[in-house]
């Protein structure tokens, strides 16, 4: 039977076309794996990918889709990644640089940025002294900008002669291309609009609580004399004649001049 | 990787045994051919030097078989297979034929111990170790294949 098994078996043999086939087979293989420009391709693969994941990436953190302007005299704006992260902080005058450069808040989320720029010293003492202090959440979705603005009066319900507002990022624009932060920009239209000798370069210079006072004595209001008293100050509400922009200033629900506003004695006032 | 002057001296010496267990298994001539191309380059790429012929001969045996397992397995291969495909056998003697057509009627683990025992001269422990199992488990294999054998093929089927 061993013979039968063995005779069988013998009579079988590998067709021609088989063994050439396997060859050509290997021999493409060879070839593949030979080829010096494989690993020259794959590495360029490699390398584009990594670099498409790094600048992508590093595009998508570094791109600020919101902005948080603070304004006191210092005026600085603060780019929000779509991360909530600080992606940018930009002076927009000589006092808002230097708190720029001494403030380190890159890379924190936008409430951590803002808590530690309102409770750095140079913003401590100016709000000791009375200044108002302007944040506005700057952005084209609203719902994302009302969700940041909710963030940032949480942060800033224990801080004195606060207000905060929302804007959409055109009217930013506008008020860049004065050399003006947009919390200073749109007091200065305010202001602007009660003396119309003032210029963009003179509100450069002028803290939010100068503006303020100003437009208030401007438009017969009272809050120079508060202010000089040491009372926190009521925010005027915006003239008429003033283009007031789309999202309104309110933060708060019920605020009749539409401002968003965390002062001690305006609390009081209530 | 090995040279294909390499790879092309094992095509020629390793080339029937391969076709002998792809008859074992398979039913046509197609998975054959990948087989083979898959046996080959398996070659090619297999770096690790071998001890003896014996032991390269037995490396390409494993190969095949797990070729043909593999195969077998592949949800790509459950297609139909045509009647003419089946009866595809490159014995040309009748008598030969009905011997393969015996080794091809066993099941499937029992067609490896079958050849390697009675054709290529493997002992139930070299099997043992060519094919991954406990020798016991080839004894038996081998004495239940012997059975089916000899009902196939009546008359008296060695040991």
């Amino acid at each position: 039977m061993d013979e039968r098994f063995r005779a069988a078996f013998d009579s079988v043999h590998a067709e021609p076309e088989l063994k050439a086939a396997a060859r050509a087979a290997v021999a493409r293989r060879a070839r593949r794996r030979q080829s010096p420009a494989r690993p020259l391709r794959l590495a360029l693969a490699t390398a584009a990918c990594a670099a498409v994941v790094v600048l992508g990436g590093g595009w998508l953190y570094l791109t600020p889709t919101a902005h948080i302007s603070i304004d006191v005299n210092p005026s600085l704006e603060l780019g929000v990644n779509r991360f909530d992260r600080v992606a940018s902080v930009e002076g927009w005058n000589d006092d808002g640089t230097a708190l720029a450069q001494t403030v380190d808040v890159k890379n924190l989320t936008y409430t951590d940025a803002v808590e530690t720029i309102l409770q750095s010293e140079p913003i401590t003492a100016l709000v000791a002294q009375d200044a108002v202090v302007e944040i506005g959440v700057i952005g084209d979705d609203d719902t994302r900008c009302a969700r940041i603005l909710a963030g940032v009066e949480s942060c800033t319900e224990s801080h004195r002669n606060t207000h905060c507002y929302q804007a959409a990022t055109g009217e930013v624009e506008a008020a860049h291309d004065c050399g003006l932060s947009y919390g200073k920009y749109r007091a200065y239209l305010e202001l602007a609009a009660l003396d119309p000798t003032v210029t963009p370069e003179e509100v450069q210079g002028m803290t939010m609580r100068e503006i303020r006072d100003r437009i208030a004595a401007l438009s017969g209001g009272t809050a120079t004399a508060e202010s000089a008293a040491g009372a926190p100050a009521e925010t005027p509400a915006p003239t008429p004649s003033v283009p007031y922009y789309g999202y309104g200033y309110g933060c708060e629900d019920g605020e009749e001049n539409g401002y968003g506003h965390h002062g001690a004695g305006h609390h009081g006032d209530d | 990787m090995r040279s294909e002057e390499e790879v092309n001296r094992a095509v020629e010496q390793y080339a029937d045994t391969v076709r002998r267990i792809c008859l074992v298994h398979l039913k046509n001539y197609a998975d054959t051919e990948d087989i083979f191309q898959t046996v080959f380059v398996k070659y090619l790429l297999h770096n690790a030097p071998f001890a003896s012929s014996e032991h390269e001969r037995a490396w390409i045996i494993r190969v095949t078989i797990n070729a043909c397992r593999d195969l077998l397995r592949s949800v790509f291969r459950r297609r139909t297979v045509s009647l003419e495909e089946v009866a595809e056998l490159p014995a040309p003697a009748q008598e030969h034929r009905e011997v393969l057509r015996a080794v091809q009627g066993l099941p499937t683990a029992y067609r490896d111990v079958v050849y390697l025992h009675y054709y290529e001269g493997y002992t139930a422990p070299e099997i043992a170790g060519i094919l991954g199992k406990n020798v016991n488990t080839i004894y038996t294999r081998l004495t239940r294949a012997r059975g089916l054998l000899r009902e196939a093929l009546g008359g008296e089927v060695d040991g």
